[in-house]
């Protein structure tokens, strides 16, 4: 597939910038340590992988960088901007406007159509109905699925809703897009799919932070691997990509 | 089967905030059927039932005691038919020297009785304690709002035919047995010179039977010796034409209680099993039979069902009988408060028919559950749009309107009948708001013109010796002219009583003839038009339904020895049907010796009327001023019970769509945790979800106000009739369009209360979870 305008900010300087930074990131559940002080910094383009066994606390990890959960202690900075000092209200402006999430089962909304699926997020930052669409469709056709716009999430194939959930993700331009297990619901050549799609707009300068436990992914799309056990990195490698 | 207790216990704690929902609808909603069916109880026959609980007395007989002893009369009690009596007691006819709450100065009906129980006649004792030593007197008076007033009455001093007594307690009888009652040997010093019997028959259905109980019991009596008799088909017939007029009234909140408590428990009900598709079909994976996942259904909402259902009944026990006292009480101002009672039937009905309705709300859905395969069930909850909903939400999006609520509008149609029951219970909310808003704005009119409309302030009643009252020093004609020259006065308009005879009809009546300017004192004629010269009178409507007559008609009214031709020239608002209302030349030509023995003084604006009256009483200690009501104690009543009652049923609907909310919230987590991680924020996820029933408010008033217009137009009428008044047009268009559109408003206004506190916690659910476990 070709990709011309899905570029993310952060291209072209000279020093990449540092697009997030955890400090001694702990999170508790209960008497249960999800993460137990993590640090990690991801610079602008870059494609970090996090590894490790089930329960070890990478989504954990993810929600942190997204604000979807707060930390129990430590910092979490993302763009520039504390994720700790900011209120719900604020961390949903943030999502919007630096964040695209793709999640291992899609959260489509049933009764919206592809195409509106992905103009929602544009939606809500107020871009007006017809601006957003021409957007979704350009987006689609990109992603290689504008014919399937008008489909609804209930009759597209598993490959299908991903794409649509990566166009969405990508719809307001964010300065990181995370995924979480993106092929952990797919067969092997939907997984593909994803993947490529994936590595493409990393090579075009989109900063991703992905969580698997598939190699495969990992070693297709990722430029640094961070092994995390037990809620500790345990390991970082940098790798060569095979793409 | 324990698999299925177990299951459906773990559905429980798992729900608790739907648990809970259906536990609070099940109770709000089952007290509202408890008061709506105890006030369709009460308002059903209201003499009849305080009559039943009283065991009244069907026959009240009076007795000359020169003719026959009390052995005699204690014989009668074995007479054929008689199925319990009461008495002798020995009765005598005083003279009361002042007022005592609605006994007026004058003769009184005193009746030795040593407690207020018994076989027949169960005063009700309300205020104070029974009269059992010397010097006690207990008072026929009604309870009630009234009433409460009326207890400063107790321990007042009075004097009976010359002897003294003090007021201990306060009494009314259904049967009116009696003006007051002393204990049987304080009887002594009243000189009585006859004896009362009370009796309840076998048959006294009519007329004719109770004339032949009449006769049974003083066939073996020697001839005479019966005075009076008093047959309750009489004072059931008077009781029909009290104005009880805001009963259809209060039957139409009974209906809508009803109504609205059955659909929104419906709704709960159904709308729980419907949200648990999706574990339906996690059980069935797991080895459920279909039966056992209907029962595991069935367990998780009666359970909290039943708990409401009990307590909604207590609590509805509870509130049922202050607020039905309240309202008939107060509407009446008549024993019939005693009317009020609780009747077994309705908690019967309450305990049986809510957890009946319940279970087959629960009972459809989890059927239809039943039948689901396990895998369709899994996938219920996400997978079942209709082609119109999606229509319609494609519709949206182009829309120019906020996503969040474009979105918002959309959601009720992926739950058509859920949004449809929701609905229907704002609808009725709606209605039932409007309705007796209409109610409250003609009753509030009506008490307001009841009173006068505050026309005079003052009402100055001279005393009269003949009855043992202290007469005013000065003389009748006198009385006017000094009443005006007291300070503040602005007009002063004397006023005297006639009792006149409409010949051929046995009730005698009174004549009310005013002196002077009377067409300003605020009373309110529907048709024809106030008096104007001689021979005109003006009469309440209950007055021209009792003897069948109309504006228009002449009427020959009689005193011992005269007779005068009159015209019906008016019709008031309402009114005792005893009164008619003239000018004085007709009564002079009836009782040339009329003296004016009421004065209704209008105080110039500004003028303390307490004041006034302390003046009254220092120009004359034989002037007796009171404050004139302004505000009609009935109608206050009617509307503080509408008030209350709609307040219980906009509670409910409210909580119909709290509910809904819940319901929808909980199967959209996942869509709501989507939302929010590509950037909704909380303020647009409670608009989202708030905007999804302002939308089905909006319909709601749409509709629900015109019903409620609707309702009130068609009830009117029949309160009238009820009541004994005829509401003119002032009364009955209460509308124009800026209380129709608040009213409309009220529909968007109870939808989004009851959305909020639901929409705020969905919009605080943590994203994190949902996405990832689902
Ligand atoms: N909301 C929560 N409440 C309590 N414990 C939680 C919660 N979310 C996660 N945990 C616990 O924190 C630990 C890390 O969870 P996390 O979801 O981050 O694991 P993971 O690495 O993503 O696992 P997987 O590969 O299976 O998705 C787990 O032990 C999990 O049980
Ligand atoms: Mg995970």
């Amino acid at each position: 597939m070709t990709s011309g305008s899905v570029t993310g900010p952060g291209t072209g300087e000279d020093e990449p910038r540092l697009v997030v930074r955890l400090e001694d990131v702990r999170k508790e559940y209960g008497d249960h340590h999800a993460l137990n002080g993590v640090s990690l910094e991801i610079r602008s383009g870059e494609a970090v992988a996090v590894m490790g066994p089930s329960g070890c606390g990478k989504s954990t990890l993810l929600n942190m960088v997204a604000g979807l959960d707060r930390p129990t202690s430590g910092r979490v900075t993302v763009h520039g901007e504390d994720l700790t000092g900011l209120n719900e209200t604020g961390l949903a402006l943030f999502r919007r406007r630096r964040i695209g999430m793709v999640f291992q089962f899609f959260n489509l909304l049933d009764d919206l159509s592809a195409l509106d699926n992905v103009a929602l997020a544009a939606q809500l930052t107020g871009t007006p109905a017809r601006q957003a669409r021409r957007r979704a469709q350009e987006l689609l056709d990109e992603l290689g699925i504008a014919d399937r716009r008008n489909a609804f999430p209930a009759v597209l194939s598993g490959g299908e809703r991903q794409r649509v959930a990566v166009a969405r993700a990508l719809m307001n331009r964010p300065a990181l897009l995370l995924a979480d297990e993106p092929t952990g619901a797919l067969d092997s050549h939907s997984g593909e799919q994803v993947m490529d799609l994936l590595l493409d707009l990393n090579q075009i300068g989109q900063t991703l932070l992905l969580v698997t436990h598939d190699p495969r992914l990992a070693t297709r799309c990722a430029n640094r691997v961070v092994d995390l056990a037990d809620g500790r990195v345990v390991g970082e490698r940098s790798l060569e990509r095979a793409g | 089967m324990r698999a299925v207790w177990q299951a459906a216990r773990a559905a429980v704690r798992r729900r608790r905030l739907q648990t809970s929902v259906i536990a609070l609808v099940v109770l709000v909603s089952t007290m509202t059927i408890v008061v709506a069916l105890g006030l369709l109880d009460a308002a059903s026959a209201p003499f009849d039932r305080a009559f039943a609980r009283q065991q009244g007395a069907q026959l009240t007989a009076t007795f000359d005691t020169a003719r026959v002893d009390a052995a005699q009369l204690a014989a009668t009690a074995h007479a054929a038919g008689v199925v319990a009596s009461a008495g002798p007691f020995a009765q005598a006819v005083a003279t009361l020297d002042r007022p005592v709450t609605i006994n007026d100065a004058g003769p009184v009906t005193v009746v030795g009785r040593a407690d207020p129980g018994g076989p027949v006649d169960r005063v009700n004792l309300w205020a104070g304690h029974w009269a059992t030593g010397p010097g006690e007197v207990v008072f026929s008076s009604p309870p009630g709002i009234g009433g409460e007033g009326r207890r400063s009455a107790l321990g007042a001093q009075i004097t009976l035919s010359g002897v003294r007594f003090t007021v201990v307690g306060l009494a009314s009888s259904v049967s009116r047995t009696a003006d007051a009652w002393v204990a049987p040997d304080q009887m002594a010093a009243l000189h009585p010179s006859s004896a009362q019997m009370l009796y309840r028959f076998a048959h006294a259905a009519d007329d004719r039977e109770t004339a032949g109980d009449l006769a049974a019991v003083t066939g073996s009596l020697p001839p005479g010796a019966l005075t009076a008799s008093q047959s309750y088909l009489s004072l059931e017939q008077r009781a029909e034409h009290t104005p009880s007029a805001f009963v259809p009234f209060l039957m139409v909140f009974g209906v809508l209680g009803l109504l609205v408590a059955a659909l929104i428990v419906g709704n709960v009900v159904s709308g729980a099993v419907v949200s648990g598709f999706r574990h339906i079909g996690v059980l069935k994976a797991l080895g459920f039979t279909p039966n056992q996942v209907v029962a595991v259904y069935l367990v998780m909402v009666s359970v909290p069902a039943l708990v409401g259902c009990v307590l909604g009944t207590v609590l509805g026990d509870l509130a049922e009988q202050p607020l039905l006292r309240q309202i008939f009480n107060g509407v009446d101002g008549t024993e019939l408060g005693d009317s009020v009672g609780l009747s077994p039937w309705v908690d019967l009905v309450a305990l049986l028919g809510v957890p009946a309705l319940v279970l087959l709300a629960a009972l459809l859905p989890s059927l239809r559950a039943r039948a689901l395969p396990a895998a369709r069930a899994i996938s219920a909850g996400s997978a079942q749009r209709t082609g119109r909903a999606l229509r319609i939400q494609r519709r949206l999006t182009g829309s120019p309107l906020p996503r969040s609520v474009s979105l918002g509008l959309g959601l009720p149609f992926a739950r058509p009948g859920r949004s449809l029951l929701t609905l229907a219970a704002v609808v009725l909310g709606v209605t039932t708001v409007t309705f007796s808003t209409g109610l409250a704005s003609t009753v509030t009119a009506f008490g307001t013109a009841a009173e006068g409309g505050g026309a005079y302030q003052v009402v100055v009643n001279a005393g009269r010796a003949d009855v043992g009252m202290t007469p005013p020093t000065h003389t009748a004609a006198q009385i006017g002219p000094l009443l005006s020259g007291l300070p503040g006065a602005r007009q002063v308009t004397p006023s005297a009583y006639v009792p006149v005879r409409l010949p051929g009809v046995a009730q005698g009546m009174n004549l009310l003839a005013y002196q002077g300017l009377s067409s300003d004192l605020g009373t309110l004629v529907v048709d024809g038009r106030w008096f104007d010269g001689p021979g005109e009178i003006v009469v309440s409507p209950g007055f021209l339904t009792l003897h069948a007559a109309a504006v228009g008609d002449r009427l020959t009214l009689a005193t011992a020895g005269r007779t005068e031709q009159v015209t019906i020239v008016g019709e008031t608002l309402t009114g005792d049907p005893d009164y008619v209302s003239t000018d004085w030349s007709t009564a002079t030509a009836l009782d040339p010796a009329v003296t004016p023995r009421q004065f209704l003084v209008k105080l110039a604006p500004g003028t303390d009327a307490a004041a006034y009256q302390r003046a009254v009483r220092a120009a004359d200690p034989g002037l007796h001023p009171s404050g004139k009501d302004t505000v009609n104690a009935g109608a206050m009543t009617a509307v503080g019970s509408a008030s209350v009652l709609s307040l219980l049923l906009g509670t409910v609907a409210a909580l119909g769509v709290f509910n809904t909310v819940v319901l929808n919230a909980r199967e959209r987590r996942r869509d709501l945790g989507m939302l929010k991680s590509i950037g909704m924020t909380p303020r647009q996820v409670t608009a989202m979800m708030v905007t999804s029933m302002a939308a089905l408010g909006l319909a709601g008033g749409a509709v629900g106000v015109p019903l409620g217009m609707l309702a009130h137009r068609l009830i009117l009428p029949v309160t009238g009739q009820a009541g004994g008044i005829d509401f003119p047009a002032s009364m009955r268009e209460v509308w124009h369009p800026g209380n129709l559109a608040l009213l409309a408003l009220s529909g968007v206004a109870l939808a989004a209360l009851g959305a909020l506190i639901p929409s705020r916690s969905a919009a605080r659910v943590t994203i994190a979870k949902v996405l990832h476990n689902e």
